[in-house]
């Protein structure tokens, strides 16, 4: 019961973070430089014809007016036509959103299943061969730049191996390349931060009290220390959909994944501000989603959080 | 008089990389079946290493050099991890000083302390819940079928320890080591900690080896009493006597250190520990030592037999700490 009125209490919370957000990409948007009328109506159109275009796609009202019609279409539910496709804009993120809930999640899925092996075994042997492999591969994951990563795995397993294709998302196999350059890009803090909260955990007091009650070493290691290590490592993953999302927009351009990334660099490029507005608005939402299920997951895990949370809401 | 416990000649260095602390220095000591043997000493004395050793806790950077801990007879140095684990918690339990830091915060207490009677008798941790429950009554802890469903962070200090000590004597154990049991708690809930440890030995005539740097305690609550000085023993026997008539100058000036708070004048022992990684040569106590002799400085005294108590000093006994007779 609790849980479901802290809920409601961070829902509520986030409207106004919302609202801002809202309004800050509605002027940034507009900030740009170039025109969304002049571009469709082609460079050698008469500026005539590009004002009866501004006036169709309601751009001529003051910046104001244009913000109240907006959040009204909104507010019914209504994301707006995209001004390139002439389409809802629902529907274009609808086409493009699963191929990258896939992409993340498969990213997410590889980057999980290595990092936390080699950042728990790290852990356990500090001094091992495996250790500094684990710490140069975070080193190098963290800090390579993903466009070069991307490009140096189309150079090496595309052009010269020649054993994956480089763009397109038309098979599974297609997956592989945009997905592994995006879990490298996780892999390094997650294996970092995985290390780094289980030796912390290990020297907490309350492991030797396991110990001294004969538990086995297993035990002791699934139940006093991995959990406990769980908070910092969920805290890390939330806060990775970030990267997640502003990876995808370079890999997704790079590998042509037909994902909301490059849906959004198109949109850009066309200055289709409906459709900008209804990729970032989708991704304002994402992030303050992930914020409350991570809050959650910590609550789950940590009875102190929990009642903390819970029980002054 | 039965020994549950003989710890010979024992030598435990931390490996650090400015060289290797001598946290136990050659100590010997027994423990009786049944008795409460008090070990008393300043901070870095080596008394919570000789703890975790007894227990067989050690971890590294520590690293037994030499010695023996008998249990029953058994060296539970020279036992495999499996072995010690199994007598760990069941034959011999464990009260750390902490209870705030001891306790798993994410789990329930009931939990925690279910966990022994898994990890010795098997089976689900569900089917251990009235045993819990009815330590919890036997530890005092008020409102029991309630509080094993408590998490460490909703109970006070006081009531934590107990959990802790319920955890140690569940497996009714031959022995109980308690290293510092009280040291993080309030004047009152000590003295009622303390009464609940010595209820619990007469109850199952279980051991202790009690820990802690409040020799008033120490005197107070067990039959022996053991002064560490940086990794060496340098007086044991029978509380009272030692309370009467101290030998080695360490204990005096221990003993005096109470009777001068007891003034609420502040009098503490002139100097610090030594260094543990080149301790000085001859007696460890020799540089804060009022009555240092010449030879203190190079002859190591050794623990001897005076009057029925064990003392490591020059100046008591025959004069000679037992050493080389040339002198």
């Amino acid at each position: 019961m609790s849980l479901m009125r802290y809920l409601a209490k961070r829902v509520s919370h986030s409207i106004p973070t919302f609202i801002g957000a809202l309004l800050f990409m509605f002027i940034l948007v507009r900030v740009l430089p170039g025109d969304p009328a002049r571009l469709i109506a082609g460079p050698e159109a008469l500026e005539q014809d590009v004002q009866r275009i501004r006036e169709q796609l309601g751009l001529d009202k003051p910046l104001y007016l244009q913000f109240v019609d907006y959040v009204t279409t909104l507010l019914r539910g209504d994301l707006g036509t995209s001004i390139k496709f002439r389409t809802p804009v629902i529907n274009e993120i609808m086409a493009r959103l699963p191929y990258t809930i896939v992409l993340a999640l498969v990213a997410e899925a590889i980057a999980i299943s290595v990092a936390l092996p080699l950042g728990i075994l790290s852990a356990l042997r500090p001094n091992s061969k495996l250790s500094y492999v684990s710490s140069t591969i975070s080193l190098l994951g963290a800090s390579a730049p993903i466009f070069w990563v991307a490009l140096m795995f189309i150079y090496v397993f595309s052009v010269s191996l020649r054993w994956l294709p480089s763009s397109g998302a038309d098979s599974p196999r297609h997956i592989i390349l945009p997905a592994t350059t995006l879990a490298l890009l996780l892999m390094g803090n997650l294996t970092r931060i995985t290390r780094s909260s289980i030796i912390e955990a290990s020297n907490s007091n309350h492991v030797l009290t396991a110990a001294a009650k004969g538990l086995r070493d297993r035990a002791i290691l699934v139940r006093h220390v991995l959990k406990n290590a769980m908070i910092p490592i969920v805290t890390i993953m939330g806060l990775q959909i970030g990267s997640l999302l502003g990876g995808a927009i370079i890999t997704e351009t790079v590998y042509a994944w037909p994902g909301i990334g490059s849906l959004l660099i198109d949109a850009i490029f066309f200055r289709d501000y409906t459709l900008i507005q209804g990729i970032i608005l989708f991704i304002v939402l994402t992030f303050i989603a992930i914020n409350i299920i991570v809050d959650v997951v910590y609550a789950l895990i940590d009875p102190r959080i929990r009642d903390l949370l819970w029980r002054t809401s | 008089m039965e020994k549950i416990l003989e710890v010979i000649d024992l030598r435990v260095y931390y490996d650090l990389p400015q060289g290797s602390v001598k946290a136990i220095d050659g100590v010997d000591l027994d423990v009786v079946k049944g008795e409460i043997l008090g070990i008393a000493g300043e901070s870095g004395s080596g008394k919570s290493t000789l703890a975790l050793t007894v227990s067989g806790l050690l971890r590294p950077p520590a690293k037994v050099v030499s010695g023996k801990v008998l249990f029953n007879g058994v060296d539970i140095l020279k036992l495999k991890n499996d072995e010690l684990r199994s007598i760990r918690g069941s034959k011999i339990g464990m009260i750390f000083q902490d209870p705030n830091t001891y306790l798993n915060p994410i789990y329930t207490v009931g939990f925690q302390v279910g966990e022994v009677f898994e990890a010795h008798r098997g089976g689900s941790l569900r089917k251990y819940l009235d045993e819990v429950v009815k330590l919890f009554k036997a530890v005092k802890i008020a409102d029991p079928e309630r509080r094993v469903n408590a998490y460490p962070h909703q109970m006070s200090g006081g009531m934590k320890q107990r959990v802790l000590i319920s955890m140690a004597i569940a497996g009714e154990p031959e022995l109980i080591v308690a290293d510092e049991p009280t040291s993080a708690l309030d004047v009152t809930v000590q003295a009622e900690i303390v009464e609940l440890l010595n209820e619990i030995r007469d109850r199952m005539n279980t051991s202790v080896i009690f820990i802690t740097h409040d020799l008033a305690l120490l005197l107070e609550i067990s039959n022996r009493v053991a002064i560490m000085y940086a990794g060496k023993l340098v007086e044991v026997g029978k509380s009272s006597e030692m309370l009467k008539d101290p030998l080695h100058p360490y204990t005096k000036a221990l003993l005096s250190s109470l009777r001068y708070e007891r003034k609420k004048k502040l009098a503490s022992i002139k100097g610090s520990i030594p260094s543990l990684i080149n301790p000085p040569s001859g007696c460890r106590f020799h540089m804060r030592c009022p009555y240092a002799l010449p030879k203190c400085s190079q002859v190591e005294p050794k623990l001897v037999d005076v009057n029925g108590r064990k003392v490591a000093c020059f100046l008591v006994g025959d004069g000679y700490g037992g050493s080389d007779k040339s002198h």
